[in-house]
């Protein structure tokens, strides 16, 4: 097996935050003797990666995901516990080991406001060592990928939303980072930009073998993109595998779609088993929602006994499934 | 018109103003340094013998009433205007059933009040410390009020037409600091209108800037008497007219404009 | 030291195309430095047709004065003011939230920040401050030698740095306290430079040396033009400069670290 890119170990993170009244007269106090709450970010998280590959942070709102992202970049020391990423101590930030590195972040813009896309990306070309010909090459290629020859030359602020974030995933790739932290990159766009972003990643994973590290709540871009996902609430790590293996974990139901004759329908309630509920019911079309175990009993006897003019058998929507788990939070 | 809309604005307004008072008080120290420098200056020059009638303490008098009118006058919402319109904030605004003008006013009010809790105070331990000569009668006093209230109305409908420019051009505020620096020159902050060179007095006399800041300000320290009183009220109140009716005419083209083409 | 100076470079053409994006603001931009420059000079005449002299200084030694408040503030619009502005002001990185960015980028922070942002339209104010130097140095005429000469060009440079140290340090508190406008506060206090500080009452004028060395920063290297600065003042300001970047260099440092160990 590989050496990890990757690797976490007991990390934790607790902020102090201090506790303050408005006013210039409580600032000026506080500066003197303040008093602070603790509030633990992210607990004891373990768990490593293998260069390549696409790792999607899922978790609710404060779960902790973007506290953890930026302690693996550089940004954030943690409390306690190690981090070591491409053999470099993260919060450490050497020159080389932020050269190695990128960020997008779908609610911030790294690019300069009023001039062309181009400029921003020399500037960045520059900082971060460069050199003429590997900057063009990269240019050309993810340019060419992402189809968005003709924006180079307008200022940014005449672009739409789509278009910045194509010009921030390449102000991001242009050094060529061999670990990139994407966070909530799809935020707000519209859904064919979307799935264009999606698979302008997934391209680029390809080709350049980067590691992607990918916190998003629209589940399309996790189901899509990342075979493995790592579940993250109130702190702590909940789960740490395939999706597929979470969803059978964590919903252990099968949704069951109904259609019936019509005329015979309103006459069914006293023929419906009684482990099943029904979810929806319109006129002659039912969801019902049973077991995962019983469902093959449950099937057939729903086929006996109603005038079934179709069925289908089928696990539930993530997204609802993850509501459950952020919901719940039990794993 | 809705008032009751629009005083409920300046309420709440305040309110969250109030919850930011060290910024806002911050902001209020910035200005006063300017005039507090030349009310140094002066009354260090003056220090021996009188300037041109003027004594030591007619300098810090006329500097300290400068401060408070400088405070009371300056239309910090003028910087604001254009920035809802560059980013499009207007459009919101505009939903409203209440004319845009009484987001605006709220705004004035509300920092008025904020900001003299802050100058008043600190001119009155200035006054403390450097003994200031003032004299003034009822009279004077009584004609200050609405000298202060034209000023004020002139200096924010003149700041405001102003910025409206940002319906046409991006970044029309830089206007708004030549503006300033214009009052800081003409309006008698340098020195007093009076002991300015020939030439600039007169400018100042004819140009609107004065009738902002200096006039209200020897109104109340008593070096304008007689037929000098009358002529500035009546240039005072010919420069608001003008002013108002450029804002308004502004404000109808600019949202025209704004309609026509979108945000 | 190479690719510092490169990146500098960049930085001086990237904010030019930003400056050339709006070209109305440069004309106002140019009227109003100007009449900022007319205001200042323009305060003096006034001030010394009525006198001749206010505690030892008159017009060509306050001229030196405000010329040399003229060129610290055109330096600090060129290139420091906007910098840090873009870290700290309004809109800045930490307001708006992008500080992420530039935390993750790798060059030294400080440089960054002290760099990255050019008004190259402060020029045209460089050049009015330099001119009105060279008009104080013309009216002071004879009095002025060489030696003079040396020693003042040797405290306005010292004078710059602890000017850019205080700034970088004020910058640095808004780690502490976002929401204060420092640096609002210390160019307010800088205003008081355009005079001489013998101009002011006492307790003020001992603050205007020693706590916020505003004094230093224009009126010293002023009075180096005219008469014989003390080498004790002379080696202490400039240790002042060095021990004012030092701890300014610090004190941003420790707010960085701060923001890495506690922010959300």
């Amino acid at each position: 097996m590989a050496q990890p890119i990757i690797t976490v170990r007991q990390l934790s993170k607790t902020y102090r935050v201090p506790e303050r009244d408005a006013g210039l007269l409580a600032s000026i106090k506080s500066l003197a003797r303040r008093t602070y709450n603790d509030v633990q970010a992210v607990r004891d998280i373990n768990f490593s990666l293998e260069a390549g590959e696409i790792v999607g942070f899922i978790g609710p709102n404060g779960a902790g995901k973007t506290t953890t992202l930026k302690m693996l970049c550089g940004l954030l020391h943690p409390t306690s516990g190690e981090a070591e990423v491409a053999g470099y101590i993260p919060w450490q930030r050497s020159g080389v080991y932020l050269r190695r590195i990128s960020m997008v972040m779908g609610n911030k813009s790294q690019m300069m406001w009023d001039i062309p896309p181009l400029d921003t990306f020399r500037v960045l070309g520059e900082i971060y060592h460069v050199p003429a010909a590997e900057f063009k090459q990269t240019l050309d290629e993810l340019v060419e990928l992402l189809d968005m020859g003709e924006l180079l030359t307008r200022p940014v602020r005449n672009l739409s939303l789509g278009e910045r974030m194509k010009c921030e995933m390449v102000a991001a790739l242009i050094h060529r980072p061999s670990v990139l932290f994407l966070d909530e990159p799809t935020l707000g766009l519209d859904v064919s930009t979307q799935r264009r972003l999606r698979r302008f990643v997934a391209d680029y994973n390809r080709r350049r073998g980067a590691t992607v590290i990918l916190t998003s709540h629209y589940m399309a871009d996790v189901v899509e993109l990342c075979p493995r996902v790592i579940l993250i609430h109130q702190g702590s790590l909940l789960y740490d595998g395939a999706l597929s293996g979470l969803v059978e974990r964590l919903a252990p139901f099968k949704l069951i779609r109904l259609t019936l004759n019509q005329e015979q329908a309103p006459t069914i309630d006293g023929h419906l088993p009684p482990n099943v509920e029904v979810l929806e019911r319109e006129n002659g079309r039912l969801v019902l929602r049973a077991g995962r175990a019983e469902t093959p009993a449950i099937t057939s006897r729903l086929l006996d006994t109603l005038p079934v003019v179709d069925l289908v058998v089928e696990d539930p929507p993530i997204e609802a499934v993850i509501d459950q788990i952020y919901q719940e939070a039990k794993v | 018109m809705n008032h009751r809309g629009g005083w409920a604005l300046v309420r709440s307004t305040w309110l969250s103003w109030m919850q930011h008072r060290s910024f806002f008080f911050v902001l209020a120290f910035g200005w006063m340094i300017p005039p507090l420098v030349y009310l140094l200056v002066w009354s260090t020059a003056a220090g021996s013998q009188a300037i041109n009638g003027f004594t030591r303490g007619e300098f810090v008098a006329y500097y300290l009433v400068l401060i408070l009118v400088n405070q009371l006058t300056y239309a910090q919402t003028n910087w604001t205007v254009g920035d809802v319109i560059r980013e499009g904030k207007i459009s919101q605004m505009l939903l409203y059933p209440m004319s845009p003008l009484y987001n605006t006013l709220s705004s004035e009010f509300a920092g008025k009040v904020v900001y003299m809790t802050f100058a008043v105070p600190v001119t009155a331990v200035l006054a403390v410390l450097l003994h200031p000569e003032l004299h003034t009668t009822p009279g004077h006093v009584l004609a200050f009020i609405p000298a202060l209230i034209f000023a004020w109305a002139l200096r924010f409908f003149w700041g405001y037409w102003l910025a409206l420019l940002a319906f046409w051009a991006t970044r029309a505020d830089a206007l708004l600091a030549v503006q300033d620096t214009l009052v800081f020159l003409l309006a008698g902050q340098v020195a007093p209108t009076l002991l300015l060179p020939g030439a600039l007095r007169g400018l100042a006399n004819v140009l609107p800037f004065r009738y902002m800041v200096g006039f209200p300000v020897e109104v109340l320290t008593g070096q304008l008497n007689g037929s000098a009183l009358w002529v500035g009220f009546a240039a005072q109140v010919g420069w608001l007219m003008i002013a108002v009716l450029l804002y308004k005419w502004m404000w109808r083209t600019g949202l025209r404009r704004y309609s026509a083409i979108g945000g | 030291m190479r690719y510092h100076l490169k990146l500098i470079g960049l930085f001086i053409r990237a904010s030019a195309q930003q400056e050339l994006a709006y070209r109305a603001n440069f004309l106002i931009s140019l009227l109003h430095s100007l009449l900022n420059f007319g205001t200042g000079l323009l305060g003096l005449l006034v001030l010394f047709e009525q006198v001749e002299a206010i505690r030892g200084w008159d017009f060509a030694s306050t001229l030196a004065v405000l010329g040399v408040y003229l060129t610290v503030g055109a330096v600090r619009d060129l290139f420091i003011g906007p910098s840090l502005d873009a870290l700290t002001g309004i809109n800045g990185d930490i307001w708006a939230g992008r500080l992420d960015f530039t935390l993750m980028r790798p060059v030294d922070i400080q440089f960054w920040s002290s760099f990255r942002q050019w008004r190259l339209l402060a020029v045209f104010d460089l050049a009015l401050g330099a001119g009105v130097l060279a008009k104080a140095i013309f009216e002071l005429g004879a009095a002025v030698t060489a030696s003079h000469l040396i020693t003042f060009l040797i405290l306005l440079g010292s004078g710059m740095i602890t000017f850019y140290a205080v700034q970088l340090a004020f910058t640095g508190l808004m780690f502490w306290n976002p929401g204060m406008l420092f640096s609002w506060v210390f160019n307010g206090i800088f205003q008081m430079a355009r005079y001489p500080v013998r101009l002011y009452p006492g307790g003020l004028r001992l603050a205007l040396t020693w706590i916020v060395p505003v004094g230093v920063i224009t009126t010293l290297p002023a009075q180096a033009l005219t008469g014989d600065v003390p080498a004790l003042t002379l080696v202490g300001s400039l240790f002042l400069a060095a021990a004012l970047f030092t701890g300014a260099s610090l004190l941003f440092r420790t707010g960085l670290r701060r923001y890495a160990s506690a922010s959300s």
